[in-house]
């Protein structure tokens, strides 16, 4: 009796503590999508207004993050370079995620020599750092928000494909795909309909962690000036910027620097809380 | 014609440490309807046999003999045509419920999988039959819905699950691979039931797989003892355990809980396992000759001169021995 109340009790606070990661970290996702969202419609200021005469002005209410040194709104800036690093870290995700995941299925599924190429291309894609890659992809096609999605987007492939074959390699061994083949189903049904499934827990943990992972690449790359162009604003160029005026006005690489951190820490914490909800291991031991 | 005759079947393994013989010379046939047990310890070949016959060896097997069902020879067949066969007309209880279905995919649709790829049935008529088929395997409406997901099931009640996509094509052949070495002993007994009660109603022959000697003498007509990838002795089962021809056969008896009983040598008032000494032979390396011959009490040298032939020991009834046991087994 009273060792089922305090099992009740254990139990509980440790939902509590698992779901306080996937709320707080749910909750800052929300924010930053929600910001990014609003600025498609409506900012306070444009981003490209120029205002020489109110440059580097302290924050206000007028001006709630202050201006930089052409006048423009912080805040603004802000909240479109939200958009800008969700557009390019989804689509590198996307792009990780949907060459990555087939081909470890494809190299869990066929061993052998298939297994060998796929995995040792995929080495040799992990070898380069991203903002290497990114670095000599904009050399090779000049900078801009598109060719910062491609660098990131082809260092997420290998990180996926990894996670993909480890993940399902057990899985083909499972008496339950040998049903499946005894029903008939063919090798591509099978990863589709039985191992993927099984394996979509761990991925869409590792696609939360690589979005946040992407929005540090595009900050790196556009602190580079790898990224997106002016007039178009992005975080990391906001911090290149301000570095000049570090000492008159630090709060210009303050906003977009606490942007950043607050945007990879909602994303980790919500990579965490989705583990914690997803993966069936933790999820027996109740 | 039998329905299932597998003829002098040798299956070997390429393995970085030499060739692994998996299977020797094995040959038996089975019957529309008829129920036959394959035991013997672990590794002697049991599982292989069944999964050869389902058309299942890993790429790297090489074989020779033949595989005959309904006149075809499995070995000789490419993928289509075992496809249509495996699950269709020949399927297979797994041994372990908790690997044998998909923790993702609610159950309703795993018996279904089968019907739908089979037998061509949309998802509603499929659906239907897959409601049907829990009922049959003990596993009624309203309590046991299709949309349940394996972990909402115990251990017995999956291998429900496992035995109604077994059945699911109406088979003309079950195969069932030690299907309650992983349940509780009280489970075992209903699990054998369902077994029992659905190949007498239905016709399907069945193969049994087990080390229990137990349920062997229960559910089986003819018994098949295999050893190190040969079958030491054959015939029916009643026979068999009257006389236990093979000197393995008595071993694996007397090593066995069931023969406690009847068993000497209790030390304190407990009554001690006789256990037979060694162990298999590895298969990358087998002897010469017998291959029981280094753990049997019995041998001689001619045991290492060659294979003993199988030998008629009673009416239907075979021993691959030299120097068989006798006479009726003391009860």
């Amino acid at each position: 009796m009273s060792l089922d109340i305090l099992r009740e009790g254990r139990a509980k606070r440790r939902i509590g503590g698992r779901n306080r990661n996937l709320w707080i970290g749910g909750a800052v996702t929300l924010v930053l999508v929600l910001t990014a969202l609003i600025s498609l419609v409506w900012t306070p200021y444009p981003v490209a207004g120029i205002d020489i005469p109110g440059k580097l002005a302290t924050p206000s209410w007028t001006h709630p993050f202050g201006t930089d040194h052409f006048g423009r709104d912080v805040f603004s800036m802000i909240m479109v370079g939200a958009r800008n690093s969700i557009v390019v870290a989804f689509v590198a995700v996307g792009i990780g995620a949907g060459l990555g995941i087939p081909l470890g299925l494809l190299a869990a599924a066929r061993r052998g020599w298939v297994d060998e190429t796929v995995m040792r291309f995929n080495d040799f894609a992990f070898a380069f750092p991203a903002l290497l890659s990114a670095v000599m992809i904009t050399a090779i096609a000049g900078p801009g928000a598109v060719n910062a999605i491609i660098a990131i987007g082809i260092f997420n492939v290998p990180v996926f494909a990894r996670l993909a074959r480890g993940a399902s390699m057990s899985l083909w061994k499972r008496e339950y795909v040998l049903a499946a083949r005894v029903a008939a189903k063919g090798d591509v049904a099978i990863a589709i309909e039985h191992i993927l499934p099984n394996i979509a827990g761990v991925l869409i943990v590792q696609a939360t962690i690589q979005f946040a992972l992407g929005i540090l690449a595009e900050a790196g790359l556009s602190y580079l000036g790898l990224g997106a162009q002016p007039p178009q604003p992005s975080w990391g160029k906001m911090l290149n910027d301000a570095q000049t005026y570090i000492y008159l006005a630090p709060r210009l690489a303050i906003f977009p620097g606490m942007a950043i951190t607050l945007a990879v820490l909602g994303l980790n914490l919500l990579g965490d809380g989705l583990r914690d909800l997803l993966d069936p291991r933790l999820r027996r031991e109740r | 014609m039998p329905l299932l005759d597998i003829a002098d079947l040798t299956l070997r393994i390429p393995t970085v440490e030499g060739t692994a013989e998996i299977l020797n010379d094995v040959s038996f046939a089975l019957n529309r309807g008829e129920s036959i047990g394959l035991v013997g310890e672990s590794g002697c070949g049991k599982s292989m046999t069944a999964l050869a016959a389902m058309g299942l060896l890993p790429e790297s097997a090489q074989t020779r003999g033949a595989i005959r069902f309904d006149g075809q020879d499995l070995l000789r067949t490419d993928e289509a045509g075992l496809c249509a066969i495996r699950g269709r007309r020949i399927a297979m209880i797994f041994q372990e419920p908790m690997t044998a279905l998909n923790p993702v995919m609610c159950i309703g649709a795993q018996i279904a999988e089968g019907l739908r790829l089979h037998l061509r049935l949309g998802p509603g008529e499929a659906e239907d039959r897959a409601r049907r088929l829990l009922d049959r395997v003990g596993l009624p409406a309203p309590r046991f819905s299709p949309q349940l997901y394996p972990h909402q099931l115990s251990g017995g009640q999956r291998q429900r699950v496992v035995i109604a996509m077994a059945l699911a094509c109406d088979p003309d052949i079950l195969i069932a691979d030690e299907p309650t070495t992983a349940l509780d002993v009280t489970i075992q007994a209903q699990i054998l039931d369902l077994i029992a009660s659905i190949t007498a109603e239905t016709g399907m022959a069945l193969i049994m797989i087990t080390h229990d000697l137990g349920i062997v003498a229960e559910t089986t007509e003819r018994m098949l003892v295999m050893y190190a990838g040969r079958i030491v002795e054959q015939g029916p089962t009643a026979e068999v355990f009257a006389r236990m021809a093979h000197p393995y056969t008595r071993g694996l008896f007397a090593a066995s809980p069931h023969a406690a009983v009847v068993s000497v040598g209790s030390t304190e008032g407990r009554v001690r396992l006789a256990a037979i000494p060694g162990q298999v032979p590895d298969p990358v390396h087998r002897p010469a000759g017998c291959v029981f011959a280094d753990r049997c009490a019995r041998q001689t040298e001619a045991c290492r001169a060659e294979v003993p032939a199988a030998m008629t020991v009673g009416p239907d009834h075979t021993a691959a021995c030299i120097h068989p046991v006798l006479g009726e087994v003391p009860a």
